[in-house]
């Protein structure tokens, strides 16, 4: 018997659940444009997982990376739902992420 | 030094979970009718991953199996949650599945629309102009 895959599930569906969070607080608080540096940090932390020396350590690094790489796909609809009113709405003007200019250009993605 | 694969395993596992567990959800959800269908198969599937997960040898397995075994007992909740988006609208109801059609006639706020389908436009925008924001972008 190997507990360790559900017990890795059962981390996974609250980093998950961490993900409804700061994806709704992300696009809320630092806007749409932030969008490439979350999924940039979610590619850090999936490759930092390679070099992690405890089983542990890097089975949640990369969960932890490879949300935050689904959820930067989500900040584009979030923005939307929040537009509709369905989330809160912050009429605050967001700051700009280095690089704005660059990623505005760029087509935020969504699968 | 040792290359440890399991991070990239449960990130791979996590990743294509969500996204197979968002897209097909909303899919099967739409063509369905008997919704208790979809939500028993993917309990069955999410607790055979779990047994897999339970009775592989190998920790890899163990971790991508257990990973993406909480991914598809999450999409059974989530069978039930798109419907609750249809009831309101935040999704778009299928007129051609008969329990889509009933939800059409008794709930209000349910439509065929897609409101979700455009781009961002940087401000709060009233019901009228959502539907608007949709049909300039088919045009």
């Amino acid at each position: 018997m190997n507990t360790f895959g559900i017990l890795l599930g059962v981390a996974t569906l609250f980093i998950i659940g961490f993900g409804f969070v700061w994806v709704i607080l992300g696009e809320r608080y630092l806007g749409l444009l932030w969008w490439p540096y979350f999924m940039g940090l979610g590619i850090i932390l999936v490759i930092g997982s390679l070099f992690t020396p405890t089983i542990w350590g890097s089975a949640i690094m990369g969960v932890f990376g490879g949300s935050l790489i689904w959820g930067s796909t989500e900040f584009k609809v979030q923005a939307i739902r929040a537009e509709l009113g369905w989330y809160s709405f912050s009429p605050k003007s967001k700051p700009r992420p280095p690089f704005a200019d660059k990623i505005e250009n760029w087509k935020a993605p969504h699968l | 030094m040792n290359v440890q694969w399991i991070g990239l395993v449960a990130a791979s596992a996590t990743f294509f979970g969500v996204w197979y567990g968002h897209v097909a959800v909303r899919k099967i959800e739409s063509v369905v009718e008997r919704l208790w269908v979809p939500i028993v198969l993917s309990l069955i599937l999410g607790l055979g991953s779990w047994l897999l997960s339970l009775l592989a040898d190998n920790v890899l397995l163990s971790a991508a199996a257990g990973t993406f075994g909480v991914t598809l007992l999450w999409d059974s909740f989530e069978f039930w949650r798109q419907q609750k988006r249809i009831i309101r609208g935040r999704a778009p109801a299928n007129p051609n599945n008969p329990r889509h059609a009933r939800i059409l006639t008794v709930s209000p706020a349910a439509t065929t629309l897609d409101l979700l389908d455009r781009d961002p436009v940087g401000y709060p925008v009233n019901p009228e102009e959502a539907i608007h924001l949709i049909e300039d972008k088919t045009k």
